[in-house]
């Protein structure tokens, strides 16, 4: 942490010199840090770290100082945070028509430890003209329990750094940051020197920590600041999620299953587990570190639910299905502490027609959500996300599109498989995603593509033919006369 | 029985291919239903609790998965009244016994059956060779040593176990592969028991039909099979164990056994050959073809019914069944070695001296020469054995193993061999246990072989001889009632049928008004004519009587099928990894302690953290846990087994360095205190202290552990050296603070537990499952500061109650 900041505050100074350099020169010569044609007017950086995540919101005015029209806008960021980062999102704060934004993490300088995100605006901006730029995104696995052991009824304390200025490639006239807390025990944050009529930095209103105003800040400013706060509830992180959907048209079913690689970041116990503190607390303190239930809200309409793990069947789930809600809750086997993992599968049906539709020329448009986990109120966030759309055997020209960040998104294949007496293979779809959070359950994911009737029919007439040819050749066979003598 | 079913019935026998396609789909269905009825925990259950079998299974129900439940169940059903309309078109007959007796006897069995239970688990250890045959293909299997087991020794497994199980269900899944089916291994090891059971019931058709020419006996004997409680306690879904294919190759192997008999037939015997050298791949308990088909053979030959057949069926089996057996490395030259094999071969060359000696006599037709002969060949047996007793005693011949001992003398075990009397399916059969398993068969079971004695031919030899040493076996054993069941059943069939084909008899002469010879009137030829092919059929043609005599029956049936079905859903369809119970509203509640522990330890354990527990739970750990066990259920050393038994059973000082020398992390006891789960640890533990006793005589006493007045105490009555015990510390460590002081109360041995409970210093509490029934602890590692463990614990348990927070005190420089 500490190397990270003194090399972070030796970049500022570079950039601090540079731009007077840059200034003049064209934009394009210098290719390892992006060109100051921005000044940041105002701005206003939400730090939330009220789930397990951090989403991070910078609400900025960014006007153009240069004398071209400009439509690239970038975001700096440390490489550790580059491979932290997910669900990027940017719009206009004033216009919400203002179409889309390219957002992609770029690396201008492969030596230098600051990447980059690349906003690509999607109109040029005019020299001098000003836009509202909305930022949202996630970091995940941003915190670090402190103490990092604790004992099974002790509190769980969380610590986050962050800077007390925002991170930008430009000067910021004027900026603002505030820390959401999951609560208002804080125990220990940085205080800086206040300015104008603020004595001393951070102002501490309830479960929020206001730094700022600020004065202009030149670009790549950093002020390092930790606040340690209270969390007593599970820090759960998904290192593996693979979310399996199999599509099948005769059965006019949609299979789910997906498989967890659950972990708890939070403290790990500093004594050994102890079950009858454990039993007691359930009773007398329920609020706890521990991870004791996830809540699986489904679609409506999902049925015959399963929840293994890798010994079999777990027995501690329930599944309320009617028709407003299917929800499934389950309970891993042992109560989750900080260090401990639980690797579990979970699956459901649903009927065809709840996803997939025909169009008016004969193809197919399956609508699913891209992911569907628990809905936890501390919230779980996912590291690698890896769906696979299993189509019909012989499915053909197969596009997506989803609403998941496109910057999140990091392959996608067309593969094949073959199961269930299959000859040519099923199309498989293989998307893989990183750094996904709960919050972005319910995204959809469409798949479009065809198929024809020929592909639907092929495996009734191969398994007919291959009966049919087994019957004749025993038949050919059996009445083959074999015997040496005769009568 | 509504008479359109009969006439449909008796219109549809008429022609023999039509006859057969009958019999064919019921006994398909016979077969489907034995498969089903397997299932009954799977089914049952709602689909999130589905398949908590011993191995569980979980269907993956990729289509719409609603097919089971009713389907399956009413199949079964349908199965069997189609079989029973069958059968009762046909006849009946009664006998003494009353079905209530039979069943309050079954649950009062079910009741002892509760307090010992041991927890079936090979089928952990199979599943687990399975995965690696799987995986690393048949000869890496065939070489495997497993180093994850026995640490610090380690088990050449690929040369220790009988392979024929696990390949077949390699190739199993390697066929549905080949077809793109893509099935889970595991699927294939749950389902594969009572696939098999079908194909038994199959193969118990085929032998009873070899007995008699009546029809309806066959398919009877099939749904016997089907629903035999002794049958399906071996091949519910989920026990995936030697015996799940090792029935069927039995009922098979007996069957080609009598069809080469009978034939004379040398592809028969070739046959019969190859399914014994299967039978021997498969299950140790090949050794009872290996002795019955040498008895069935001297029996005949002491009867005087020698002959070319039983000649070229024997020698045939004999010299490739040998060679078979001999593939498999386990076996190896057993077949050869060992007593239990040497009737085979004394029988073999006995009769290739009567081949011999009957050549003779049919070429010199000498009275005297022929007595002589006789003589002559009595003389060879007699040395043969005498030459095989001193063989054996000069130590060339391996004498018979324990366990066969045991077989003569039920207290044998007890006594010398303490291992496996620790085993509760070694102990020797309760009575009820034959109603519980065998219900209505058992009374219908003397009735057949009575009838097989009616015409003794060669194959109703076998039935007799195979009954009589069955039953013995059977008795003696909990286990071999297994080996039992066949031949309950196809006599069961045959006194059953044979019934049935009386009593039954639609041709009745009344209906043709056929005078004819008809001399007797029905009521007198019941009692000459059970069963006469040769001649004319004369029946029982009095309404009354038949309606009382097969109303009878069905209701007997009835009963039976209603008793196989419980007995199968109660206990033996509940495995024992899973504990199910019912909650005050009636809903079901299981409790799933063995599993929710096994997965922590699988978690949050080092990858090769060492387990240490009683070999119960060996085979359990490595397959659940994944983890390296110290001793498992392949007792082949009974060493290590008794240095676990002595660390389990001596003061911590005594067993902590036993923990270190085999670098054991963890240490699992099973606790059923709070639960009244009473196959727990300390149940077991006197069994640990005999083992452990056997081999440090001076330094484990059985005796110490009981009170002066001769008892077996938890509560404050216990001896000092059964208080001080690893086993009984760690098994009450903390459980005092579960109740109000002076109220801890031990729900399985119904004793309150001194107010003061253990303390422990080498070892801490690592993970207690949610009923307390699994319990690990973690092996302390050495003193940071040097000093014994007694004193470092009593030193923090001094410095808690002034400094709760820092444990350790200051560190300070040694200096030595």
């Amino acid at each position: 942490m500490k190397t990270s900041a003194v090399f972070s505050a030796a970049l500022s100074l570079l950039s601090l010199v540079s731009p007077s350099s840059a200034k003049s020169t064209t934009p394009a010569a210098s290719p390892s840090t992006p060109p100051q044609v921005w000044k940041n007017a105002n701005l206003v950086h939400i730090i939330s770290v009220e789930k397990n995540y951090v989403k991070e919101n910078i609400n900025v005015l960014v006007e153009n100082i240069s004398k071209q029209p400009q439509d690239e806008y970038f975001l700096p960021l440390t490489a550790d945070e580059a491979s932290r980062i997910g669900g990027i999102e940017v719009k206009d704060r004033k216009n919400a028509q203002a179409g889309p934004f390219g957002v992609e993490v770029v690396e201008l300088d492969p030596k230098s430890n600051t990447q980059y995100v690349r906003i690509k605006l999607p109109a040029a901006l005019k020299a001098g003209a000003q836009q509202t730029l909305g930022i949202s995104y996630y970091l995940l696995k941003a915190y670090k329990p402190l103490p990092a052991s604790i004992k099974q009824d002790e509190q769980q304390f969380l610590s986050h750094s962050f800077s007390a200025y925002c991170p930008s490639a430009y000067t910021t006239s004027k900026q603002k940051t505030e820390v959401k807390l999951p609560s208002a025990n804080i125990p220990d944050y940085t205080k800086l020197p206040g300015s104008g009529d603020v004595k001393e930095f951070p102002v501490k209103q309830g479960t929020k920590l206001t730094y700022g105003p600020f004065d202009e800040k030149p670009a790549g400013a950093f002020e390092p600041a930790q606040v340690r706060f209270e969390f007593n509830k599970p820090v759960s992180h998904v290192t593996e999620l693979e979310r399996d959907i199999e599509v099948s048209h005769w059965g006019g079913n949609v299979a789910f299953e997906e498989r967890y690689t659950l972990i708890h970041r939070g403290a790990n116990l500093s004594d050994q587990f102890n079950r009858v503190k454990w039993a007691q607390s359930v009773y007398y303190a329920p609020n706890t570190h521990a991870l004791r239930e996830m809540k699986f809200p489904l679609r409506v309409g999902s049925a015959d639910p399963y929840y293994t793990d890798v010994i079999g069947n777990v027995s501690t789930s329930r599944f309320r299905s009617n028709k407003r809600e299917a929800l499934l809750e389950i309970k891993p086997r042992y109560p989750l502490f900080g260090g401990w993992k639980y690797p579990f599968t979970i699956g459901w049906n649903s009927d065809a027609k709840n996803f997939l539709r025909q169009t008016v020329n004969g193809g197919y448009i399956l609508n699913v959500p891209f992911l569907e986990g628990p809905r936890q109120p501390e919230g779980i966030e996912y590291e690698q996300v890896q769906v696979r759309v299993t189509l019909p055997e012989g499915a053909e020209n197969v596009k997506y599109s989803t609403a998941v960040p496109s910057s999140s998104i990091t392959s996608d294949d067309i593969e094949v498989q073959k199961t269930f007496l299959d000859t040519i293979g099923r199309t498989v779809l293989v998307i893989k995603a990183r750094n996904l959070v709960d919050e972005l359950r319910e995204r959809e994911l469409i798949v479009s593509y065809d198929y024809p009737l020929s592909a639907s029919l092929r495996k009734p007439f191969i398994v007919f033919g291959s009966a049919m040819t087994l019957f004749v050749s025993t038949w050919v066979l059996g009445n083959l006369n074999l015997k040496f003598t005769s009568k | 029985m509504s008479a359109d079913t009969l006439q449909v019935l008796a219109s549809a026998g008429k022609g023999e291919s039509t006859r057969t396609i009958l019999r064919f789909i019921i006994l398909s269905l016979i077969a489907g239903a034995a498969i089903a009825s397997r299932l009954f925990s799977v089914i049952r259950k709602c689909p999130l609790s589905a398949g908590s079998q011993l191995l569980s299974w979980q269907s993956r129900p990729s289509r719409r998965g609603q097919l089971s439940g009713l389907l399956r169940l009413s199949a079964f059903w349908a199965a069997l009244l189609t079989a029973a309309s069958f059968q009762v078109s046909r006849a009946l007959f009664t006998n003494v016994g009353s079905p209530s007796l039979s069943q309050s006897c079954a649950r009062a069995e079910r009741q002892s059956r509760m307090v010992a239970d041991n927890p079936l688990v090979d089928p952990w250890f199979n599943f687990r060779a399975t995965k690696y045959l799987v995986a690393n293909g048949f000869y890496k299997f065939w070489d495997w040593f497993d180093d994850r087991t026995w640490h610090p020794l380690g088990r050449v497994t690929g040369g220790t176990l009988y392979p024929g199980l696990m390949v077949t269900s390699g190739a199993i899944y390697h066929a549905l592969r080949a077809l793109t089916i893509p099935v889970d291994i595991r699927n294939i090891c749950v389902l594969l028991a009572p696939a098999f059971s079908g194909l038994t019931a199959f193969a118990a058709y085929l032998l009873t039909n070899e007995m008699t020419p009546s029809p309806s006996a066959g398919l009877l004997a099939a749904i016997f099979m089907g629903i035999a409680p002794g049958y399906i306690s071996r091949s519910v879904a989920g026990s995936y164990d030697n015996e799940a294919i090792a029935i069927f190759l039995l009922v098979f192997t007996f069957f080609l056994w009598i069809r080469a008999l009978k034939q004379g037939s040398m592809l028969w015997g070739v046959l019969c050959a190859l399914f014994y050298g299967y039978m021997v791949a498969s299950w140790g308990g090949y050794a009872f073809i290996t002795c019955l088909l040498p008895l069935h053979a001297f029996v005949l030959i002491c009867m005087g019914r020698y002959s070319t057949r039983l000649y070229v069926a024997y020698t045939t089996w004999y010299a490739l069944g040998t060679l078979a057996s001999m593939q498999i490395p386990f076996v190896g030259f057993l077949p050869v070695k060992t007593s239990e094999h040497m009737p085979a071969l004394g029988i073999f060359g006995f009769l290739q001296l009567l081949a011999f000696l009957d050549y003779v006599r049919s070429a010199i037709p000498s009275r005297q020469f022929q007595t002589f002969l006789w003589l002559f060949a009595g003389g060879t047996f007699g040395l043969g054995l005498a030459a095989l007793v001193v063989a054996t005693s000069a130590g060339f011949i391996a004498p018979w193993s324990g366990r066969f001992y045991s077989l003569w003398d039920t207290g044998y075990a007890k006594i010398h061999i303490p291992i496996i009397a620790s085993v509760s399916e070694h102990q020797p059969t309760a009575w009820p246990a034959f109603f519980f398993d065998l219900n209505m068969l058992i009374w219908l079971f003397p009735a057949g072989v009575y009838l097989c004695f009616q015409n003794l031919a060669d194959e109703h030899v076998f039935i007799v001889v195979y009954a009589l040493f069955g039953s013995y076996f059977a008795g003696v054993m909990v286990r071999l009632m297994l080996t039992l069941t066949p031949v309950v059943c196809v006599a069961a069939a045959i006194s059953a049928s044979s019934l049935l084909d009386t009593y039954l008899n639609v041709k009745s002469p009344n209906a043709e008004e056929h005078p004819a010879d008809d001399n007797t009137d029905g009521k007198k030829s019941g009692k000459t004519g059970l069963k006469s092919t040769s001649k004319p059929v004369v029946g029982i043609y009095g309404w009354l009587s038949k309606g009382t005599v097969a109303g009878a029956m069905t209701v007997y049936l009835l009963l039976f099928v209603m008793h196989c079905t419980w007995v199968t859903s109660n206990a033996y369809s509940s495995p024992s990894v899973v504990l199910a119970s019912r909650m005050p509203d009636g809903s079901q509640h299981i409790i799933d302690d063995y599993r929710e522990a096994y997965q922590w330890l699988r978690q949050n354990t080092k990858e090769d953290a060492k387990i240490m527990s009683w070999w119960d739970y060996g085979y359990q750990i490595g397959g659940m846990a994944d983890r390296p066990t110290l001793v498992d259920n392949n007792t082949w050393n009974n060493t290590h087994i008794a240095t676990v038994g002595k660390a389990m059973s001596s003061r911590e000082e005594v067993s902590y360095p036993i923990m270190r020398q085999h670098e054991v992390d963890y240490v699992l006891v099973v606790f059923g205190g709070l639960l009244g789960y009473s196959g727990d640890d300390i149940n077991k533990f006197l069994w640990m202290v005999r083992i452990a006793e056997g081999i440090w005589p001076d330094e484990v006493k059985e005796r110490e552990f009981f009170t002066p007045r001769g008892e077996y105490r938890v509560d404050g009555e216990a001896t000092e050296t059964m208080k001080n015990s690893l086993m009984y510390k760690m098994s009450y460590y903390n459980y005092n603070s579960l109740f109000p002081p002076g109220q801890a109360q031990d729900r399985v041995r119904q004793s309150r537990l001194p107010e003061v409970g253990p303390s422990l210093s080498t070892i801490e509490e690592a993970f207690t499952s949610e009923n307390w029934i699994i319990r690990i602890y973690k092996v302390k590692d050495l003193d940071n500061f040097g000093r014994d463990h007694a004193s470092a614990a009593a030193f923090d348990r001094g410095l808690k109650k002034k400094k709760a927070a820092k444990k350790r005190g200051p560190r300070q420089l040694r200096v030595d």
